[in-house]
């Protein structure tokens, strides 16, 4: 089979900002972050930390009653999303045929069903019960998403998760795409879904002294890639979703093509478990411009990792630099985990969904609240402030994760096709 | 509580079935039980009523059968 181009025809996202993709994009342009600072009422000790959450969020709404109730909190966002991508694609729920017994499903997610295990801990150990609810590993299955989305949309091909730390998705997106580009499914939805609102999680993430400080009132600009103040990154949660058409088949329907997914490239670190290291990352930059058949000069936008860490940002824009040579200088890069925060597993679906928008809109999102870069991340065309009426051909989105696995995507603009 | 009013709220809080729906001759099938929620059904049973069902029990087929077996099950125990 030869290689076929893939298109971009639905994008779904269950974000901490609500609303649909619209209201989320401009949110992002407009610099709002959907950041607060989170209370629990947990013991021994109640959490208190900067969250992007989704409290709106309204599962049996986005499900119905019957679905949700079979699924944890990480598939409820991941399906909700799955199901918004799908009907953006303008494909009917139901099958009409055995059209879809090739077309399958890729899943990101890092932490999985955690929440449906520390309930059963809880109930256990804290509340004196002696047993658990029969929907407890059904709750808690890591496959829980994609294999609901499978069944809810009829989907017979490949149903898969990937767990690859914070670059679950991204590696999900480009597990998919390379399906589809072979031929071997005419359409994948690939995204992913997670929410670190297990109460070991959260306090797992905070003993790596890796979080962001903040209070009440700075919490929604407590995010800061790039910045010399920065201190820290944002859990968040969510669940976002792409679906990714053989280019024929889409057009042959008359789907609306939001962008192209033209090239994909992921590598292993292969050094240290939460140390980056440029090396991987360049690699991983290069392959995927090789596999889109782009070479630098076509890049105009970079949709960063840029989590806000010490150890991360500078590693990132030394990877940049290597790759992009003198042209870095001139390349639009930001960070938008500063508005939305981390959504973990679901990270490289959103930014890529991001990136799509902004090459569809020609309009960049910012790194918001970058007012001290820090001096060991310079070297790029760091995006302050949002940027609009940018004629954007084609960009990147990457995501490096804990474990030393990086992925990187690369979108071509549809007004841009060669 | 009667067995039929565990039902209902069962079905009403995890399905949405209105309880009227549920009536003796009603299928759990048609109801929308499938074969794992019958396990949560069993399951809801067993915390309230405080009796062990048979892990090969053969499951019941209508709203009326079930609570035919529970209310033998309840009766044997007490």
């Amino acid at each position: 089979m030869s290689p076929r181009r893939v298109a971009i025809t639905g994008l779904g996202l269950v974000s901490p900002f609500g609303g649909d993709l619209a209201d989320f994009f401009a949110r992002l342009l407009a610099g709002e972050s959907a950041i607060r600072l989170l209370h629990t009422n947990d013991l021994p000790r109640p959490l208190s930390m900067p969250f992007a959450g989704c409290p709106g969020f309204d599962a049996e709404a986005a499900l119905g009653r019957p679905l949700a109730g079979m699924l944890d909190r990480f598939a409820q966002l991941g399906v909700a999303a799955a199901f918004a991508a799908w009907d953006d694609a303008g494909l009917p729920r139901t099958a009409q045929g055995d059209e879809r017994e090739d077309w399958g499903v890729a899943w990101g997610t890092a932490l999985g069903g955690t929440m449906a295990y520390e309930k059963g801990y809880r109930d256990l150990w804290q509340n004196g019960r002696e047993r658990l609810s029969p929907l407890s590993l059904i709750h808690g299955l890591n496959n829980a998403a994609n294999a609901q989305i499978s069944i809810q949309l009829s989907l017979g091909g490949v149903s898969m998760s990937h767990t690859v730390a914070c670059a679950s998705s991204s590696i999900a997106i480009g597990e998919a795409f390379r399906r589809v580009r072979s031929g071997e499914a005419a359409v994948m939805l690939a995204g992913g879904s997670d929410t670190p609102q297990a109460y070991a999680v959260a306090r797992a993430w905070e003993a790596l002294r890796v979080l962001a400080n903040a209070d009440e009132a700075s919490a929604p600009y407590c995010c800061r890639p790039f910045a010399a103040d920065r201190s820290g990154l944002v859990l968040g949660e969510g669940g976002a979703a792409l679906v990714l058409e053989d280019w024929e088949h889409a057009v042959a329907r008359g789907a609306v093509i939001h962008g192209e997914l033209a090239g994909y490239g992921t590598t292993c670190d292969h050094s240290h478990l939460v140390r980056p290291a440029a090396a991987g990352q360049v690699r991983a930059l290069r392959a995927a411009l090789a596999d889109a058949g782009l070479g630098t000069a076509d890049i105009d936008y970079i949709n960063a990792h840029g989590t806000a860490t010490p150890e991360g940002d500078p590693v990132e824009i030394e990877a940049l630099r290597s790759v992009f040579g003198d042209r870095a200088e001139r390349l639009a890069v930001s960070a938008t985990k500063s508005l939305h925060g981390h959504l973990l597993g679901a990270a490289g679906a959103l930014e890529a969904i991001i990136t799509v928008l902004a090459l569809r809109e020609g309009a960049i999102p910012p790194t918001a609240h970058l007012e001290h870069l820090d001096p060991a991340c310079a070297g790029v065309d760091h995006v302050a402030t949002a940027r609009h009426q940018q004629p954007l051909r084609a960009a990147l989105a990457s995501s490096f994760a804990f474990g030393g696995s990086n992925a990187v995507l690369a979108f071509r603009a549809v007004a841009d096709q060669p | 509580m009667n067995s039929l009013t565990v039902i209902r709220e069962f079905l009403d809080g995890r399905l949405g079935v209105p309880p009227e729906q549920v009536v003796p001759e009603a299928t759990l099938a048609a109801l929308g039980v499938d074969s794992l929620m019958m396990l949560e059904l069993v399951f809801e049973f067993e915390d309230r009523f405080g009796i062990a069902l048979a892990k090969d029990l053969k499951s019941p087929k209508t709203v009326g059968d079930m609570v035919a077996l529970m209310e033998r099950l309840r009766s044997e125990k007490s």
